[in-house]
């Protein structure tokens, strides 16, 4: 019987599956190697082996009991950082075509004169213009030229490309110019994957619509072909269930809405961990968090208010600026691989250059003789000094001594106060990234939980709460796979967005109206293409706004009920206030207008409801394995400190620092000055001592 | 009463510190530049972000600037000494901002640059200051005989005292200008930029404690010395020159301009020499000059150098007093970019001969600037649209120079076509590279840009750029890049160069291509048959200048 939902998160290196037993509630874990060349294979070995070993009675129909299944994936990331998209054409207003290549033509680094842009996907040769021009008012100042349409659409065809993004000036005020392109080049190139800018990304800025349209053409191919490869694997494991993936805004969608709008997947995997965090938060009883969420190579963070992530409409990925609703995740490329030395003027720098897993830190021994995060760690014996990975990997300490010793002698420092010094420099960059997402949006962080995750997370949370002034960290119960978790815990959803420029007063009442009456349209016709039931729909209403003469709005959220002339009043307030704590002022007398509405359709799955454990004392001394002195910079030296085991801590447990939790995937550090303890869902709670 | 505080009695201080307060001093630098293009009205700041933020210490060092636009700092190191000057620190007071923009009393650069100064009281006395710049786009269609006809001069006076606003001093400056509501709003979103600016400097100050955070400050002057001295060291020692034509729409012919670059162990003197200042808002103060310096010798020798003034401590720079690139009053400096843009190529033809693989070929060598004018036939309100075009970068020693970017001392971004047509009565037609701009040589030269506008309605336009005779030179036998032009549609007639425009005229504008490095019959055939193919090159470029069949 189906009682199995599961969560499949592909990572570069793993493939970690989540298990949940609908009935008992429990979670089980399974790990395998990704499979980077064809990540469908690796999944479906994780599923197949995951789901045999849980539930053995399906026999040869292991995806039998599979209930729902979730899947965060890197496909889409991963062919834009590696440009492996495909060769693809691109369409343009006539004079436009090398829109794509100047952008906004600020060069890509002010001071290095070597700095590159990121390549442009679709070379000058490949981008052809037409004929056609449409006013910003909406009026048709020179019709589409369809035969030199036609004639665009065979050159490409000619040139073997695989697919065609079009974009065209004022495309999302009026779209039949790109409608009818899309038509003849269907008609011409019926197997090409084609993009239009006012399906993909229908908003004001030609050139960060542009780049969306043309990201989403080039990934388009790739992703489709990823589907098609992993479609059939789950389903000759038996398995009946319409697979879900995962958005970079949180919410999952099915393969085939994926397959049209790969553009919309980019933080796929990092937007899972957020959605983890948000569940596990909500259990905990914390909604207030900044995510952490360190690995080997890069730290993702992101600041959830009242339980909820900010959406944010446009980012720039990997050099690319896309125009996609994304949660605002912010991305650092430091993590516990980062190299750390002294720069030519004395100060010591970690990153941005890493490591990665081969050859890895010096304490592995495998080559590397320049000092990583890590390193740092296992010199203070804030990690294990001989074993990592449960035991399973061995370190070498003397090695890591050796390394940071020539860093230190450059420094003038002691080799403890260099390693420390690491820390502190890592845990600078990190709040640094933090202020982005909280300080910068007008967020005081010291409201908030640090919730930490990913292998290296929970080792520098505590710092980095200290650094910020935090007073709380939540470390869940699996660090390392709360990505593949976060899957069991996500509704599908759609984000719906139409610009439509007004003056914020009544008379925009039916505008309004109007507007989300179409969006409450498409909203319709998307829980219904998903098979999402009435009673499971949601919706929620917001209006980006600004002062007439701004270019950059505020998103102000819409009252419920019927749209009426006080709703606009309410509207209006609250874009005042929000203008007074972002800016300081607030421009009594100037005309307020409407630029986008904005829906957000949620279709609320079932999720994996996870078990509160019994209540066992506060004694954690059962949980001890051993003792030894770990580097504190409070006392300037070593101190005892007693090693617990993270398997072994039950709810209620308490304990003070200095003390180390060992787990398999991570290790977590209490310094002195803090309490943990344990909550009925196993999380790990560290709080500052009153 | 006040007293600035003195970071001399300071704590010794450990470098990961001052690494952590650095990256406090450049997250509030970037936080109110974020503040102040999202709060502003104006195309130029909103979207073209041509606009900069900094922190100063009490003695008007730069603590921190921004990753804005390098030529902003001539106007911030400039201000502040002035703001003493003419008002006693003693009588400062919290929330008190000055105003500021003259050239030669402000210590501005151009007068569009308007900056806010204010200063940051920690415990009752100044820790430091926030600045901003906003390059307001007004005081258009004048003339540039001399700086008064460039628009209001502005020596920095109090535009708040306490915090409360000096509205006679707000009406005169507005009054001065064409656009008011556009500068009143501009202003405002630089006044949200230092509240974020004061604010944040104040908890740095509050959590680390004054006396660290100021003795972190001029730890890191002393940090970006010492890598500057450490990248001078690593040129070998010499004496450089350079020349090279400047030529201008504003004038006839051409004007000789020089350098000499010694470099002496870990110091570095530059010498700059030029003709008599202009009639022409042409001229640089030396605060640009400065600005212009120490951009272009931080680019080639170590660009990761912290933007602030210990990189300038190694440098000695001077030109003659009186001429174009060291003027006095009352010299009109409006286009003083173009003045800029060359002195920067000056600087790495000079060091080519010392650093070849750090210096790219000659850029564009200019910020093509078109300003537009009119009055709105629906109410007649004043309209004033600025807008700077990028150009070809030069090439490298191992690759080829950027296509239709903006170069050395600018980085502005450009205006969306969707917003220009919204907001101004004009029509962009074309928005293209250029053929065959591209210098040639081993590694090709940037393309530069055209754009070509049409007037939905009358208005007039002024074109400021360069190279319009002369070309950016190419390095190691690279060859020039194409020049730039001005192209009229029909009846459309420039005077000098300026423009009426009738409704439904166009005109074009292109932008110079960069200079190519190495000797172009060494370039790789598939990098020729890539740069036909896609008509970066045309098949009599292939053919005579690589020697390709196509």
């Amino acid at each position: 019987m189906a009682r199995w939902r599961v969560g499949v998160d592909s990572g570069g290196t793993f493939t970690d599956v989540c298990l949940f037993d609908e009935e008992e509630g429990r979670v089980e874990v399974w790990k395998v190697s990704s499979t980077p060349d064809d990540p469908s294979r690796g999944i479906a070995q994780g599923v197949e082996e995951g789901m045999r070993r849980v539930a053995p009675e399906a026999g040869e129909q292991p995806g039998a009991p599979v209930a729902y299944f979730g899947h965060g994936t890197t496909v889409a990331t991963n062919a834009l950082i590696q440009h492996r998209g495909v060769r693809t054409g691109l369409v343009t207003t006539d004079g436009f075509r090398d829109l794509l290549e100047i952008g906004r033509q600020k060069r890509p680094d002010l001071y290095d004169m070597q700095a590159d842009k990121p390549p442009t996907l679709v070379p000058r040769d490949l981008r052809l213009e037409v004929p056609e021009r449409v006013r910003h008012t909406g009026e048709i100042d020179t019709p589409l030229d369809e035969d030199r349409m036609r004639a665009a659409a065979r050159a490409l065809r000619e040139a073997g490309v695989k697919a065609v993004a079009v974009s065209f000036l004022y495309g999302f005020v009026r779209p039949e110019h790109e409608q009818r392109a899309v038509a003849i080049l269907r008609e011409e190139m019926p197997e090409a994957f084609i993009s239009a800018g006012h399906k993909i990304a229908p908003e004001f800025r030609e050139f960060e619509r542009l780049s969306t349209v043309v990201l989403n053409a080039y990934l388009g191919p790739v992703m489709r072909r990823y589907i098609e490869r992993l479609t059939p694997r789950l389903q000759s494991l038996g398995m009946t269930v319409a697979p879900h993936l995962t958005q970079s805004n949180g919410g999952v969608i099915g393969f085939s809405t994926a397959a049209d709008m790969p553009v919309r997947t980019v933080l796929s995997g990092p937007s899972t961990g957020v959605v983890g965090a948000q569940a596990i938060g909500a259990l905990a009883g914390f909604e207030d968090l900044i995510t952490f969420d360190m690995g080997g190579t890069s730290t993702d963070v992101a600041l959830l208010q009242g339980g909820q992530c900010k959406l944010t409409s446009e980012a720039v990925v990997h050099g690319y600026p896309i125009k996609a609703p994304m949660l605002d995740i912010h991305t650092v490329g430091a993590g516990g691989g980062s190299i750390a030395h002294v720069d030519a003027g004395g100060l010591l720098k970690v990153g941005p250059r890493s490591c990665g897993a081969d050859p890895g830190p010096v304490c592995y021994d495998r080559g590397n003789t320049e000092p990583a995060t890590t390193d740092a760690n296992v010199v203070l014996q804030t990690l294990n000094p001989t074993h990592l990975l449960g035991g399973r990997m061995a370190v070498r300490q003397d090695l890591a001594k050796t390394a940071i010793g020539q860093l230190a002698e450059k420094l003038g420092l002691g080799v403890m106060e260099t390693a420390q010094g690491i820390l502190s420099v890592v845990t600078a960059n990190m709040a640094r990234a933090i202020r982005v997402i909280s300080v910068q949006r007008g967020h005081d962080p010291r409201d908030y939980t640090l919730m930490a995750f990913g292998g290296a997370g929970p080792l520098h949370a505590a710092r980095l709460a200290k650094e910020l002034e935090m007073k709380r960290v939540l470390v869940p119960r699996n660090p390392g796979i709360l990505c593949a978790m976060g899957l069991l815990l996500t509704d599908l959803r759609a984000d719906f967005a139409a610009t439509k420029l007004l003056t914020a007063d009544a008379a925009a009442v039916p505008e309004v109206a109007a507007g989300f009456a179409q969006l409450g349209q498409r909203a319709a016709e998307w829980f219904g293409h998903e098979g999402i039931a009435p009673k499971a729909r949601r919706l929620t209403r917001t209006a980006d706004m600004r002062y007439q003469g701004q270019n950059y709005e505020l998103a102000v959220p819409l009252p419920e009920g019927e749209i009426t002339g006080e709703t606009l009043r309410t509207l209006t307030e609250g874009f005042a206030e929000a203008h007074r704590q972002r800016y300081g002022f607030v421009a009594e007398g100037e005309t307020v207008q409407i630029v986008t509405l904005r829906l957000e359709a949620t279709g609320l799955v079932r999720k994996a409801e996870l078990k509160a454990y019994p209540e066992a004392g506060p004694d954690a001394a059962g949980a001890i394995t051993g003792q030894r002195p770990v580097w504190f910079p409070e006392a300037g030296d070593f101190v005892p400190t007693p090693i617990y085991s993270r398997d072994a801590l039950q709810p209620g447990n308490r304990f003070a620092g200095p003390a180390i939790v060992e787990q398999m995937d991570t290790t977590t550090v209490v310094p002195p000055g803090m309490n943990a303890r344990v909550d009925a869902y196993l999380n790990l709670i560290l709080e500052v001592t009153a | 009463m006040s007293q600035a505080l003195q970071a001399g009695t300071a704590p010794a201080l450990d470098p990961i510190t001052v690494e952590v307060i650095g990256a406090a001093l450049s997250s509030i630098v970037e936080e109110t530049g974020e503040a102040l293009i999202r709060a502003s009205y104006s195309t130029n700041i909103k979207e073209r972000r041509d606009c900069s933020t900094a922190l100063f210490n009490a003695a008007g060092e730069t603590l921190c600037q921004a990753e804005h636009i390098p030529i902003h700092l001539g106007s911030f190191i400039g201000i502040i000494p002035h703001i003493m000057r003419r008002h006693a620190v003693e009588e400062m007071r919290p929330g008190d901002v000055f105003v500021g923009n003259d050239a030669y009393e402000g210590g501005g650069t151009h007068l569009p640059d308007i900056v806010l100064a204010e200063p940051i009281f920690v415990e009752g006395r100044i820790a430091a200051w926030t600045v901003n710049l906003a390059h307001h786009s007004d005081f258009a269609d004048r003339g540039h005989a001399h700086i008064y006809q460039e628009g209001l001069r502005i020596p920095p006076v109090r535009l708040y005292r306490a915090g409360e606003l000096q509205k006679d001093i707000q009406d005169l400056i507005l009054l001065n200008c064409q656009v008011p509501h556009e500068r009143l709003s501009d202003l405002r979103a630089q006044m949200a930029a230092n509240r974020v600016g004061v604010q944040r400097f104040q908890a740095l100050c509050g959590k680390y404690g004054t006396e660290t955070v100021l003795a972190a400050g001029s730890a890191l002057l002393d940090y970006a010395e010492r890598k500057m001295r450490a990248g001078i060291a690593a040129i070998p020692d010499g004496t450089y020159a350079f020349e090279d034509a400047f030529d201008s729409p504003e004038i006839d012919g051409t004007l000789p301009f020089s350098l000499r670059v010694t470099v002496r162990g870990d110091g570095m003197a530059l010498d700059f020499d030029g003709p008599d200042q202009m009639r022409a808002g042409l001229n640089m103060t030396y605060t640009a000059l400065l600005a212009t310096v120490y951009y272009a010798v931080k680019s080639v020798v170590d660009p990761t150098i912290l933007p602030n003034a210990g990189l300038a401590r190694p440098l000695t720079v001077t030109a003659r007093e009186g001429s174009m690139l060291n003027c006095r009053h009352p010299a009109a400096v409006n286009g003083r970019l173009q003045a800029c843009q060359r002195v920067s190529d000056m600087i790495l033809g000079a060091l080519a001969q010392a650093v070849p693989e750090r210096v790219t070929a000659c850029t564009n060598s200019t910020c093509t600037v078109a300003s537009f004018i009119g009055s709105r036939k629906a109410d007649g309100a004043l309209w004033v649209y600025l807008e700077t075009m990028g150009g070809g970068n030069g090439a490298r020693a191992s690759k080829d120079g950027l296509d239709g970017v903006h170069v050395h001392t600018t980085n502005t971004s450009n205006l969306p076509v969707e917003a220009l047509e919204i907001e101004y009565p004009l029509t962009l037609l074309r928005y293209e590279l250029v053929q065959d701009s591209g210098g040639t040589g081993r590694f090709r030269g940037g393309m530069g840009l055209r754009r070509v506008y049409r007037a939905d309605e009358d208005c007039r336009v002024r074109i400021d750029t360069s190279r319009l005779h002369s070309r950016s030179w190419g390095l190691f036998g690279g060859g020039g890049g194409g020049h730039g032009a001005v192209e009229c549609g029909p009846g459309v007639t420039f005077t000098g160069n300026t423009a009426a425009l009738q409704a439904g005229q166009w005109f074009a504008i292109v932008s110079p291509g960069g200079g190519g490095y190495g000797p172009p019959e060494r370039r790789a055939p598939e990098a020729v048959a890539r740069d036909l193919a896609e008509g970066a090159i045309t098949a009599a470029t292939a053919r005579e200048a690589y020697a390709r069949t196509p």
